[in-house]
């Protein structure tokens, strides 16, 4: 078996806030008694990530992936357990180790504003103590997986956000990492420069095989990258295994959205063939449990006859299985 | 307005109390110019025998410790304040609000000094213990400070907004400010007393606005001029108050036309 | 060591490229600086008009004293203060982490990254003004040269030294862009020779906030009035802030990324 490049053993992250009311009254009260409350942030999870993987961290907002990611980069130390990663305690955060990693995230930026990157790249390869040969290879890769050509050399502070998260994508990797934690990577570009960076990080692991971990908010970023995913609600991990397997467990059901001719909507019921969802102007949705979607498809073609317009049976939307992980009562799920 | 204006202190005293520390800070570091000039002329006088001029040492504590308390009323930072308004284009939301933009520096303005006021009297009095200050204040003298120091600190408002307004036209700002407070250095009375500068700079300093910004009230203060002396000073500052009114006026509707022309 | 080096020369270059850009902005912080340096002078002389000594320094002491004061500011608005003003807007904005993954000791990269080139005037202009006041003293031998260079240094460490405590506060206290009004604040005093303050000011100018150590002592140095015992002290001295300083900024780091104490 191979050794993993990400292990981690009942991790534990635990925030003392102080909480205050509203209002005057309670701020000069909490001059007197500070409020202090434990949050659990990360509540002991354990998992394994094999070399290669990109592997997607799913959760609401609060639910302690950007927590997990600070610990497994070096950023923080956790209040118990253990982690490893290629093999380093992160939170040592020893030279060997972070010139092995990379930590990209979203909303912040790691370059200088005034300066064109181009600067700031030739700073990092100083900094990373990178051969001229390996870096001037590693910068026309990333030039062209990236269409940085125009883009180096203008000031940071003159891209627009899709061109800057680009950029800072190049600056994450002049180090050829073997290891990289996206937090976030795609809030707030637009849709197509969302696809391009996806195309991106699916090409650099396809290319380097280097291990990718990322959170994201965007199903479909998960959903293009990730193969294996796993779920954090609460500082809980709530599912770890297969995308695919996911929606299986989750969301058992298919929906079956029929079109009906017009004139036949009012007159016809569909509540006998499954779960009436929506039903506005002649397209009614239906939940149907999976084993027997089939069965009833065919039932449905069937007995409407001419009054079908369209039918089509489709998996449950992701955003719909997550929520219900989310908003579910259940503890772990394993793959 | 008054209404207005009451609306605009309580926002504005509950945002002070989360800058407690920085506005202290920033107190300390206005204090901390005077009593080094102090300590200077302090050592001139004991090389000199006790006195320079008509100062002893007990004089030039009250002047200073009287400076730094006018310094204290009168200061604004008006300047550095619009010029990153300007350039971060949050100049333009107040722009478009039926309330002209003075209104919130002068209540900024105030809520600082008062906060920072008690902090400040602790410090002068540590000072006027180190030095064992002397005044020479009389009632009158008193009496006649209350409008000096109004003067001198809608003066000094005034001012230091005329030269903010030219932010409208240039980026260079600090340029500009950087002058502006070189004067205030030299002819306010942060230097030396108004009385002590040699020969043709006392004379500037009586014709420039500076002195009667500071140096004037801080006098007046501490009874270093006779009622009659102290009259005509504060004429002085009357005109100047004039003056800075009608050119704050001329250059803001001047400066507005411009930044819309050019595109808030 | 070398790689320090190379990186601070990479800091310096990649920032002097960019303020070349904006002409105007040079020769305009050249002018302010000039202006400033002026009115300086002037308040010295108009002291000076009513003595020849001020405790015991006469104008050309007090001229190098000023001039020593400028070089030890500069050296402070060069690369010290802009590098901690961004540092505490890291904090404030959350990309300290980028420094903290990089495999350059923290420290160095975020207390020595940033460069303002202007304030070299200032330095230079500094030196001009030492000159003139070694001018009006009697010669200066080689020990007082190297003397004053060895206390120039430690002047420049011990301003280093200030400035990284009172960053670490930024760990804990996340506003704290007034903060550098403190700097400011000492520093201003440190243009007078810390002698003529009162009793507990100076003790404080010379020892917790070691400003005034920092810009009299070199003065003292070039214009002979120091002796070895006192220049070996402020090498003590020195070395003790920098690295009482260092331990504390690394206290905050730890406290930021939460390990246990």
């Amino acid at each position: 078996m191979t050794e993993a490049v990400v292990d981690v053993r009942e991790l534990r992250k635990t925030f003392r806030v102080t909480e205050r009311e509203e209002g005057l009254a309670a701020t000069l009260r909490s001059f007197v008694k500070r409020h202090r409350k434990d949050v659990n942030a990360v509540a002991g999870i354990t998992f394994r990530i094999e070399p290669g993987e990109v592997v997607g961290f799913l959760g609401p907002n609060g639910a302690g992936k950007t927590t997990t990611l600070k610990m497994l980069s070096g950023l923080l130390h956790p209040s118990a357990g253990e982690a490893r990663v290629l093999e380093f305690v992160p939170w040592r955060r020893e030279s060997a180790y972070l010139k092995k990693m990379t930590l990209l995230m979203g909303n912040r930026s790691q370059l200088v504003w005034d300066i064109p990157a181009a600067d700031s790249f030739r700073v990092l390869q100083e900094i990373y103590r990178v051969p001229d040969e390996q870096f001037r290879a590693t910068l026309a890769e990333l030039t062209d997986l990236l269409e940085l050509q125009d883009l180096v050399h203008k000031p940071v502070r003159n891209l627009s956000l899709g061109e800057r998260m680009k950029v800072e994508f190049a600056a994450g990797l002049i180090h050829s990492p073997s290891v990289a934690f996206l937090d976030e990577p795609t809030i707030g570009l637009d849709v197509s420069m969302q696809v391009r960076i996806r195309r991106f990080v699916a090409e650099y692991n396809r290319r380097t095989g280097a291990t990718i971990l990322l959170t994201s908010h965007y199903m479909d970023d998960v959903v293009a990258l990730c193969k294996r995913v796993i779920v954090i609600h609460r500082g809980r991990l709530l599912y770890d295994g297969p995308l695919a397997d996911l929606a299986e467990r989750m969301a058992p059901y298919k929906v079956i959205v029929v079109t009906l001719h017009n004139g036949a909507a009012a007159t016809t019921d569909l509540a006998g063939y499954g779960n009436v969802v929506a039903a506005d102007e002649g397209r009614v949705t239906l939940r149907v449990d999976r084993h027997v979607a089939p069965e009833r498809t065919a039932r449905l073609v069937n007995d409407l006859g001419d009054r079908l317009a369209d039918i089509s049976v489709e998996d449950p939307a992701m955003e719909e299985v997550i929520d219900r992980v989310f908003t579910s009562e259940q503890t772990t799920v394993s793959a | 307005m008054i209404r207005t204006y009451r609306a605009l202190f309580v926002a504005q005293l509950q945002s002070a109390s989360q800058y407690r520390v920085q506005s202290v800070l920033w107190m300390l570091l206005e204090v901390v110019r005077p009593v080094i000039f102090l300590a200077a002329w302090v050592a001139v006088a004991n090389a000199q025998g006790g006195r320079v001029g008509t100062y002893d040492v007990r004089d030039f504590a009250a002047y200073y410790i009287s400076l730094t308390f006018v310094l204290q009323i009168v200061f604004s930072w008006n300047a550095y304040d619009f010029e990153f308004e300007v350039r971060q284009g949050r100049l333009s939301p107040k722009l478009l609000r039926p309330l002209h933009p003075i209104h919130y520096a002068i209540v900024e303005n105030v809520v600082w000094k008062l906060t920072t006021f008690i902090p400040l009297l602790i410090c002068l009095v540590i000072v006027a213990l180190t030095f064992d200050v002397r005044f020479r204040t009389t009632p009158a003298h008193l009496l006649l400070f209350v409008p000096s120091v109004a003067l001198g600190a809608a003066l000094s408002f005034l001012s230091g907004w005329v030269v903010a307004t030219t932010a409208f036209w240039t980026t260079r700002v600090h340029a500009v400010s950087t002058l502006w407070d070189r004067g205030v250095f030299i002819f306010a009375g942060m230097i030396a007393p108004l009385a002590l500068l040699p020969g043709f700079l006392q004379t500037l300093s009586l014709a420039l606005p500076f002195g009667y910004m500071l140096g004037v009230p801080a006098e007046i203060l501490r009874g270093g001029v006779d009622i009659q002396t102290a009259l005509v000073l504060m004429g002085g500052q009357a005109i100047w108050v004039v003056i800075f009114y009608v050119a704050y006026q001329r250059v803001w509707r001047a400066g507005v036309r411009q930044y819309s022309a050019v595109g808030a | 060591m070398t790689r320090y080096v190379r990186l601070l020369r990479l800091f310096f270059s990649t920032e002097l490229q960019y303020e070349l850009e904006y002409r105007t902005n040079l020769v305009l912080d050249i002018v302010q600086t000039i202006v400033i340096m002026v009115t300086s002078i002037g308040a010295i002389l108009v002291l000076f008009s009513y003595t020849d000594v001020l405790n015991g320094w006469n104008l050309g002491a007090m001229l190098v004293l000023l001039g020593c004061f400028y070089l030890v500011q500069g050296f402070g608005e060069l690369i010290l203060a802009p590098s901690f003003e961004k540092f505490m807007e890291h904090v404030r904005l959350g990309t300290l982490d980028f420094a903290l993954l990089k495999p350059v000791s923290a420290q160095f990269l975020v207390t020595l990254r940033q460069f303002r080139v202007t304030n070299l005037a200032q330095m230079a202009l500094g030196g001009v003004v030492i000159a003139v006041g070694l001018g009006r003293l009697p010669s200066v031998g080689i020990s007082e040269g190297l003397g004053f260079a060895v206390a120039l240094l430690c002047g420049f460490v011990l301003v280093y030294a200030l400035l990284l405590a009172l960053s670490t506060l930024a760990f804990w206290f996340v506003r704290v862009d007034n903060l550098m009004a403190l700097y400011w604040a000492f520093l201003d005093a440190g243009r007078f020779p810390v002698d003529i303050y009162p009793g507990w000011l100076r003790v404080t100018l010379s020892s917790a906030v070691p400003i005034g150590v920092a810009v009299t002592v070199p003065a003292q140095v070039i214009s002979g009035r120091l002796d070895f015992f006192g220049l070996a002290a402020l090498v003590a001295g020195t070395l003790v802030a920098f690295v009482l300083a260092s331990r504390f900024w690394h206290i905050g780091l730890r406290s930021y990324t939460g390990a246990s104490a």
